[in-house]
């Protein structure tokens, strides 16, 4: 793992791994800073990009977008009492107070390094215990893995925002759109209604940006957008941050990057639980917690910190055991299959190198954050008064422009437009489509596992599970188990702080 | 929008009526019944080979399991319906935004079959102009400028920077035209 870790700093050190990322970051602020535009949505849209590059280039520059928007979505929230992203909603109990107070220049830079703390110390976790986790997932085999996938689509499941058999359902529904095409173990036809298309299968992109990002535009539609947001952008306004006011913000700082970095490792919770719970820590640890909602510095420091600590961590799963934890990490799990890296055990010992390389990279991105945010902060709070109505064209044109360079098939923008409706009719109705998404993803690599499980097994499964694989008997056994745990800790959690999506 | 209270005043005359949810868990019930009965179709045989299968794993099963698994989740669905506590959104949307939703719908719908004729720049112009206009937007001269820039911008990104394809007409005519010129 060190030879791995080494070469991947090698591998990192390219001028137009930066560059990309750069270009990831300013979008990714950009979007962010877009009220009712969310993160999931630029990543979606911007995903096909990262097919057509290098990996070290594409998957880097979509970890930037992933970073910027996060930290982007913290610009409307303090000026203008509009979360950018839902992660962004526990910063304005106190970053709007801040504008008023007209602090709001030391309210977005305690923004901008408490994110880039938060993430930074939470990648350098993240490099930490990826090698440990995989090292014990390569002695996984078939079963363990069919376990640990079916444990993955539960929990997902459990965990996703509505009723838990709403989300199972769901998970079904994923797994039966991922049966359409060819069986992965003996290449047979199924599902394909006589449909020549049909026969590759449904093609992830469309499903992807379908359901993430055309649903966000339907819903901003349903008011026609000409609104847009006049009141005056202070960003200039007030003095700069001070040391001592940063240092006054440390331990918050500090807590609130604890509790993300712990809650990114666990599927299924996210930005926003954490920047709640990281808010909520610093309030009660406070010696004047009266003075949170009125505009305190330490307020915006711990949400902003703990938001953006969940990114890295939500990477450990991805890659050591290729279960993606969130809506993000789905998008993200799909540009890994893209360019030929198929999260899971195998991949630390197949692709190390580049694994970290890109690890390494998520560090130099933080380092890129602070100087790219700092001087453009101005900037980007200007884009908060952007016309939607234009915007809104011009995401529908990139969408469709993504999805069919790929296959250059227009049947995949007739499939594009129809996940919209979809997932936008599953909005509506409190379907939510991420445990779907994931089914989809993981559905194939399921049934594989389980069919060579079954041969394993020859005939008797449930001896073979419980008498010579004792982990895998360990992993079902506990999938209840765990699954009803996260599904109560989920659900307080969403309900005391009234949270429905993360992004 | 806060999360769907399960647990709380569960036997309200309002949740022991049926709803969406329970019309929801009868379709896929029904959805699960159609699966279970066009397996066997869909579903292509295994080569055989010396009058033997190369495994003795049948290709039907896993998709057995996953119908199986709508019909148990349905019936769960079904009963779950009476105590959920959930707002169908689409009963309270209002007509304009019928018809926003519609209009922009059947725009992405068109768009799709417009880009592959005309070509990408041309109708993403088409489309920025008309969405933009709907939208409300009345500041004509920055929405034609948008419209033209912005699609010739991606058409080069796309096409010569990630070397993909996009439909190309007119614009690589017009340029092939006044490079052979």
């Amino acid at each position: 793992m060190w030879d791995s870790f080494i070469q991947g700093l090698e591998l990192a050190m390219r001028w137009d791994t930066f560059a990309m990322m750069s270009v990831g970051l300013i979008l990714g602020m950009f979007v962010g800073a877009l009220p009712g535009f969310t993160t999931v949505m630029a990543m979606a849209i911007l995903l096909p990009l990262s097919f057509f590059l290098d990996p070290l280039i594409g998957i880097p520059f979509l970890l930037g977008v992933y970073k910027g928007g996060i930290y982007g979505g913290s610009i409307p929230a303090i000026l203008v009492s509009m979360p950018g992203t839902g992660a962004a909603v526990a910063t304005t109990f106190d970053g709007p107070a801040l504008t008023k107070k007209r602090k709001a220049r030391k309210a977005l830079e305690i923004a901008l390094y408490s994110s880039v703390f938060g993430d930074l110390s939470s990648d350098i976790v993240t490099i930490l215990f990826i090698g440990p986790i995989a090292l014990i997932a390569l002695m996984f085999g078939p079963p363990e893995l069919m376990a640990i996938l079916f444990l993955a689509l539960i929990v997902i499941s459990a965990t996703s925002s509505g009723v838990f058999v709403k989300g199972l359902l769901m998970m079904c529904l994923g797994l039966f759109l991922g049966l359409v095409g060819q069986d992965p173990i003996g290449a047979l036809s199924r599902f394909t209604f006589d449909i020549f298309a049909f026969r590759a299968g449904i093609p992830l992109l469309p499903m992807l940006i379908g359901v993430y990002a055309l649903p966000e535009i339907l819903i901003a539609v349903e008011n026609k957008t000409v609104g847009v947001i006049r009141q005056n952008i202070r960003a200039r306004e007030g003095g700069r941050l001070t040391f001592a006011e940063f240092r006054g913000c440390f331990r918050s700082i500090c807590r609130s990057t604890m509790i993300g970095t712990g809650i990114g490792m666990i599927p299924g919770l996210g930005q926003v639980v954490a920047a709640f719970m990281g808010y909520a820590a610093a309030k009660n640890a406070s010696k004047t917690p009266e003075e949170f909602g009125k505009g305190k510095l330490e307020g915006v420091a711990a949400a902003e910190a703990a938001n953006n600590a969940v990114n890295g961590p939500t990477l450990v799963p991805l890659l050591t055991l290729g279960i993606p934890g969130d809506n993000i990490t789905v998008i993200l799990i799909g540009a890994f299959i893209a360019q030929g890296m198929r999260p899971g055990p195998q991949l630390m010992v197949e692709q190390g190198p580049l694994v970290f390389a890109i690890l390494v990279a998520m560090v130099f991105a933080n380092l890129l954050f602070l100087v790219i945010g700092y001087f453009a902060i101005p900037l980007f709070a200007l884009v908060v008064t952007i016309r939607r109505s234009i915007l809104l064209p011009l995401t529908v044109v990139f969408a469709f422009a993504g999805s069919y360079v790929t296959r250059s098939d227009p049947l995949d923008l007739v499939i594009l437009a129809l996940f919209g409706a979809f997932g936008y009719l599953a909005k509506k109705l409190s379907f939510d489509v991420t445990p779907m998404v994931m089914a989809f993803i993981l559905g194939k690599e399921l049934e594989y596992s389980f069919g060579q499980t079954m041969v394993l097994a020859q005939g008797n499964l449930l001896n073979y599970v419980f008498l010579e694989r004792p982990i895998t008997a360990v992993i079902l056994v506990a999938t209840p188990v765990l699954s009803f745990l996260l599904w109560r800790k989920s659900k307080r959690m969403r309900a005391e702080f009234a949270v429905d999506d993360v992004g | 929008m806060p999360p769907p209270d399960e647990t709380a005043d569960t036997g309200t005359e309002q949740a022991r009526r049926l709803n969406f949810n329970s019309v929801f868990g009868g379709l896929f019930v029904a959805l699960s019944a159609v699966l279970l009965l066009i397996i066997p179709d869909q579903i292509e045989k295994p080569l055989i080979i010396f009058a033997a299968n190369q495994n003795d794993l049948k290709p039907s099963l896993f998709p057995q399991l996953v119908a199986v698994g709508f019909g148990g989740l349905g019936i769960w669905l079904f009963f779950k319906s009476f105590s959920i506590r959930e707002r169908n959104e689409l009963r309270g949307l209002r007509l304009p935004a019928i018809v926003n939703i519609s209009v922009t719908l059947l725009a992405m719908l068109l768009y799709g079959p417009l880009m592959v004729s005309v070509g990408f720049v041309v109708a993403s112009a088409l489309l920025i102009g008309f969405l933009s206009t709907f939208f409300g937007n009345r500041n004509y001269l920055l929405t034609a400028a948008i419209a033209v820039a912005v699609p010739v911008t991606m058409f080069f990104v796309f096409t010569k920077l990630l070397a993909t394809y996009l439909p190309p007409f007119p614009i690589d005519t017009v340029l092939t035209r006044l490079y052979l010129l």
